[in-house]
């Protein structure tokens, strides 16, 4: 029999203890005491429990799943790969220094590269004709005053003083 | 001497139902640890542990096989790339299957032109004629020995699949995920009251199929009305 009653309660026939309130709880009790049709009904629901769970994993187990791993990590990119240096059989089991550092190329490289950079860059530095250091040509001049050194740079002569500089000068 | 968690070599073909208390929660987490820290071995363990029950879960919510098997792989891209997120306060198992469930109800959203059918009411047209009781009564007390079950069993992905999406959905979360009430309400963006009268209507439709493909009485509506509309 149909009623009113069971419109409210048969959808909460199933549900699993402790999810529906006490007042729910005991409404649907009472209403099972007394209605063939949702007794009925929470007997198909009991009868069929866990059969669908248990089909799809049937039907998952009928298929074959050799590829599916192996599609799955295709499907990562490499450097998503960034565990820890030296973690266990990172790499397909290449662990150590290799693994470590295919999995840090670029931090490899860049830590290989940086001090030859340098080196270089310090011999391309001093082979360089640094200008701004007048070219000295020591010219050696006299006069009555006493000794001078002239040098004789690109922006003309710089006369160097000596300890004998006369006074006044 | 061994660097890090035990392996358990999982044979592929195993069967897991939904919510079996595993012992191997502890090895996971141990596993989760390896495969965080670039292991891809612990993570191919990982995949192989689960791939099934993760396709089980897709397959039921998409019916597709070659949907199901992509989202599957894909369940397993994003969970490798989420792993840092993974902390453990819930099971891997449990993680992997929401990640799973939620991609699987991606991929229909995205190739779903338009749903008409949303009402979840129940209204007295779903209470009659329903042949309530005929299949516990024809299925009986002994699982094991129960040739109608067995029987049911093997066509029971057939009658998910002619199922409404959402009921397919709610089905699926609440039967292999093992979501509750509140967990579906929230999943699904429903209120408590929809959940249980959605799931009302889907067991209704199941059942009314399987009665259909055992010859018991098919006088349900499988393909019928929605809520009455």
């Amino acid at each position: 029999m149909t009623s009113d009653l069971c419109l409210r309660w048969a959808p909460m026939i199933g549900a699993r203890p402790g999810e529906l309130t006490p007042e729910e709880e005991h409404g649907l009790a009472e209403h099972l005491a007394g209605c063939d049709g949702c007794v009925a009904r929470l007997a198909d629901e009991t009868a069929l429990s866990g059969m669908l769970s248990q089909a799809l994993l049937d039907e998952a187990n009928r298929r074959d799943f050799a590829t599916f791993s192996d599609g799955v990590l295709a499907r990562i990119p490499e450097r998503a790969w960034g565990g820890a240096p030296g973690s266990a059989s990172a790499g397909h089991g290449q662990g150590g220094f290799l693994g470590w550092f295919r999995r840090h190329r670029a931090a490899a490289v860049a830590a290989v590269l940086a001090p030859a950079l340098a080196a270089l860059a310090a011999v391309l530095y001093v082979g360089q004709d640094h200008h701004d250091v007048p070219e000295a040509a020591y010219v050696e001049v006299t006069s009555e005053m006493g000794g001078a050194t002239v040098l004789d740079t690109k922006d003309g002569p710089v006369v160097l003083l000596g300890e004998g500089e006369p006074e006044g000068t | 001497m061994r660097s890090a968690g035990p392996v358990v070599r999982i044979p592929t073909a195993v069967n897991i139902p939904a919510g079996t208390p595993v012992l191997m929660e502890a090895d996971d987490l141990a596993l989760v640890t390896r495969a965080k820290a670039g292991d891809r071995d612990a993570f191919r363990t990982l995949v192989v542990r689960y791939q099934r029950r993760v396709y089980s879960v897709a397959l039921g919510i998409v019916k597709d096989r070659d949907l199901a098997w992509d989202v599957s792989q894909e369940t397993f891209v994003r969970v490798h790339a989420h792993l840092p997120e993974f902390v453990g306060d819930s099971s891997f198992s449990t993680w992997v299957l929401r990640i799973g469930s939620h991609l699987a109800i991606d991929s229909l959203r995205k190739e779903r032109a338009s749903s008409k059918q949303n009402l979840d009411d129940v209204h007295e047209g779903d209470l009659v004629g329903g042949g309530e009781g005929i299949l516990a009564t024809a299925l009986g007390n002994d699982p094991q020995q129960n040739a109608l079950r067995r029987e049911l069993a093997g066509k029971m992905t057939e009658a998910l699949a002619k199922l409404p999406e959402k009921h397919r959905t709610i089905l699926v979360l609440r039967e292999v995920e093992g979501l509750s009430y509140e967990e579906l309400a929230e999943r699904l963006a429903i209120q408590k009251g929809t959940v249980m009268s959605r799931l009302f209507h889907a067991r209704k439709k199941m059942q009314a199929l399987l009665r259909e493909y055992a010859g018991l009485g098919a006088d349900g509506d499988a393909g019928g009305e929605e809520g009455g509309a």
